[in-house]
């Protein structure tokens, strides 16, 4: 059994790569791969509270509703990657890049 | 037998109602005199109706604290009542309204005749005067009498301002309201201490019958009463045009002269007197205040007098003498109160309250005389006035019976009230040296006054005509109200003798201080009057300034160019100048007053404006500066989202732990 500390550094881990990619990448697509990393991170906490829960209360059985949110999450994170690429098109078929640095007409 | 007294509460409705009915009427209704009419008969029902309750009162019944109420505001606990309160200080009021303002109203129809469409507002303005006064007489507790006394000073200024295009009739207008707002400042001031301490205003429960006083009774201390009591006095001070507020009503002879006779016979001026007397209750609580009180009256009555020996306007010179009378009635109100006191004598109270009714009749008809000159001559300047005696009779005689009136010649009306004033102020010397001194300023006035009205009558009417003017005598409508008023003017002061005699009649009205009834009888009062020197004293210097009168101003030969030169040219000028008080509120005004408004101005620019522009300034630049943030790019507002949680959970984690929360 791998202590819950494990998974938690893991997904923080994995998190902060995840938004650093996500502050510092020029490359739209690239930003959208690192924002499917930080959903990830959250995935496995998820995850990992809900083993948690169940040693922490063997007598109630084996709890999956953690296990339930991270499936619905990583339906919802496809979904989301659909329509983030649909825009990512979009724009490169109106800008010809997908620099998110020159993509800031909308501003003061 | 009906009850009239409890129908006391009708009096004002009169005339109000008239004051509707002129104001709402279309004007081919109007009749008679653009609403004349109205105003006669809203006058005389309430004369009539006032009439029937002073005669209740006269067989000894009032309504004072077991009247009828009624409720105007509920507050929680907390009520507002009104009711009335008649008593024989109110029935005295009542006499001299009713009497006089009837008869002003019935002498407007020949006065204002000439005057146009402006008589409507002019009837429709003295309507609503003479009710808001009655309402002030017959207001049962200081708050209902407080409204009342404002819609006086709105009225006063309203009627001095009638002929609003002349600009001094204006500002003399705006004069009168704002001098007297400073009275009714200190009055509010002087009610609020009451309040706050006592918890309401009502006669019955401040004068308190039987229970004790409210000193007594532990709910307000005494050097709190004295402020309050003081501060009162301080409405009456505005209203009743003492030193150092007198300023205002000589320059109220702006109005029509029969504005003027209301205000110094009957209304408003008579309100700050009423005021006095209504709070004497309290004010004998407070000896301190009662000094106050006889000094301003004692000094108002000296200078007064002494500024309308130079006056050359008729309705000036009257004016003046209003004030200095006014001055006599407060002194012996302050003095009346040591008699109270040391004494338990009701004598000054009486002899002031004695001294309004017959200066009311006199001074009412004075004003309307000289209101038939002007109405005659078409000019107030009594130096472009004279000789005529003889055009104008009628009004020559009455004239002179008020001049000597108020000069106090016995056996008018005049002479008694001073007399007892005078005699009052004297016996309050026994408590207190000050009122020596305060007596002898009485009968210096009582010589004055004596002289400055002669001066005006010689100037008025004997000698040759100064100026070509075609005078002649005014029609009946103007010369009967000067005649009825002439012959009250000759008999009010045997009301002194009357039945149980004014003293002993007025004297109930305070029956529940200490004060033993006065025992003399209605001989004795004659007998004491006429034995005691100092009647003689103030009689023989009447006469002297009578005598001094006629032979300045009627005599020939007499040079008075000597009042041009040297000390008595700088007297002469000061007087005329009404010692600079006038003019030294112009000064503190223009020059003081004027560097506070700078003050203020540089104040209101730099610092509130400034605080104002400081903050659009603020806002406006901080907006500039802040919306570069909004700088389109996706990363760096999820950079600063993220620090933005950062901090957060910094300060949720660590900052508030620390703090203790």
């Amino acid at each position: 059994m791998i202590p819950l500390e494990y998974w938690l550094i893991l997904s923080s881990l994995m998190f902060v790569i995840g938004a650093y990619g996500v502050m510092t990448r020029k490359n739209a697509i690239v930003v959208l791969m690192c924002i499917e990393i930080m959903l990830n991170a959250a995935n496995i906490n998820l995850v990992a509270f809900s083993s948690y829960y169940s040693t922490l209360h063997p007598a109630f059985g084996t709890d999956v509703s953690g296990q339930v949110f991270a499936l619905f999450s990583i339906a919802i994170a496809a979904a989301e990657v659909a329509v983030g690429l649909a825009i990512l098109l979009s724009v490169y078929r109106r800008y010809q890049t997908i620099d998110v640095d020159k993509i800031n007409i909308l501003r003061w | 037998m009906i009850d009239w007294i409890a129908y006391a509460w009708l009096i004002p409705v009169f005339p109000f109602l008239a004051f509707v009915l002129i104001g709402l009427l279309p004007k081919r209704t109007l009749g008679w005199e653009d609403g004349g009419g109205y105003a006669v008969a809203g006058a005389a029902g309430a004369l009539v109706l006032s009439m029937l309750v002073i005669w209740d009162v006269l067989n000894g019944q009032t309504l004072t604290h077991d009247a009828p109420r009624s409720t105007w505001l509920i507050i929680g606990d907390f009520r507002i009542e009104f009711g009335i309160w008649v008593d024989q200080l109110t029935a005295v009021m009542l006499v001299v309204i009713s009497v006089v303002g009837t008869l002003v109203v019935i002498y407007s129809g020949g006065y204002m005749h000439e005057e146009g469409v402006g008589r409507r507002r002019y009837y429709a303005e003295i309507m609503l005067f003479i009710s808001v006064m009655y309402g002030l007489v017959i207001a049962d507790n200081y708050l209902q009498m407080f409204i009342f006394w404002e819609l006086v000073g709105l009225c006063s200024y309203l009627l001095i301002g009638f002929w609003y295009e002349k600009p001094s009739a204006a500002s003399a207008a705006k004069r009168a309201f704002i001098v007297t707002r400073v009275g009714d400042i200190m009055l509010m001031a002087g009610l609020i201490i009451l309040f706050k301490y006592v918890g309401t205003l009502d006669f019955a429960v401040l004068f308190g019958q039987g229970a004790g006083s409210i000193v007594s009774r532990g709910e307000i201390p005494q050097d709190m009463l004295t402020l309050a009591t003081a501060l009162i006095f301080g409405g009456a001070i505005g209203k009743s045009a003492q030193f150092p507020l007198h300023e205002w009503l000589p320059d109220a002879m702006e109005g029509p002269t029969t504005v003027s006779a209301l205000i110094h016979a009957a209304t408003m001026v008579k309100a700050g007197v009423y005021l006095t007397a209504r709070t004497y209750p309290l004010l004998v609580q407070t000896p301190e205040s009662l000094l106050f009180v006889a000094i301003i009256g004692g000094v108002t009555a000296l200078i007064a007098a002494t500024c309308a020996l130079a006056a050359n306007d008729i309705k000036r010179v009257l004016a003046y003498s209003t004030v200095s009378q006014l001055g006599y009635m407060i002194l012996a109100l302050g003095a009346g109160g040591y008699l109270v006191i040391h004494a338990h004598e009701a004598g000054g109270y009486a002899a002031a309250m004695f001294h309004l009714m017959n200066h009311g009749f006199f001074k009412a008809l004075l004003f309307l005389c000289a209101g038939s000159v002007i109405h005659s001559v078409g000019t107030n300047d009594m130096r472009s006035m004279g000789g005529l005696r003889g055009k104008m009779p009628i009004t020559s005689i009455t004239m002179l019976i008020g001049s000597v009136a108020i000069a106090g010649i016995p056996p008018l009306s005049g002479f008694w009230s001073k007399d007892e004033v005078l005699a009052a102020v004297y016996e309050g010397g026994e408590f207190d040296p000050v009122f020596f001194a305060l007596w002898a300023m009485g009968v210096a006035t009582a010589f004055l006054t004596a002289f400055y009205m002669f001066r005006m009558w010689f100037m008025t009417f004997a000698g040759a005509p100064r100026s070509e003017v075609h005078a002649h005598e005014s029609p009946k409508i103007m010369t009967v109200p000067l005649m009825i008023l002439a012959g009250l003017a000759l008999v009010s002061g045997f009301a002194l003798f009357v039945g149980e005699g004014f003293m002993g009649f007025i004297e109930r009205s305070i029956e529940d201080l200490p004060v033993t009834p006065l025992h003399e009888s209605l001989t004795d009062i004659a007998v004491r009057i006429f034995t005691d020197p100092l009647t003689y004293v103030s009689l023989v210097l009447a006469v002297a300034g009578i005598l001094l009168a006629y032979r300045v101003y009627y005599l020939p030969g007499f040079d008075r160019s000597v009042f041009a030169v040297g000390v008595r040219g700088k007297l002469q000028r000061a007087l005329e100048n009404r010692w600079y008080i006038s003019q030294f509120y112009d000064d503190f005004a223009v020059k003081v007053w004027y560097g506070f408004a700078l003050v203020a101005d540089w104040f209101d620019i730099y610092v509130i404006d400034g605080i104002v522009n400081g903050f659009a300034y603020l806002g406006a630049n901080m907006g500039a500066t802040i919306r570069k943030a909004q700088s389109g790019n996706v990363q760096r507002y999820a950079s600063l989202i993220i620090l933005g949680i950062v901090v957060l959970l910094v300060f949720i984690l660590y900052v508030l732990p620390w703090g203790g929360w």
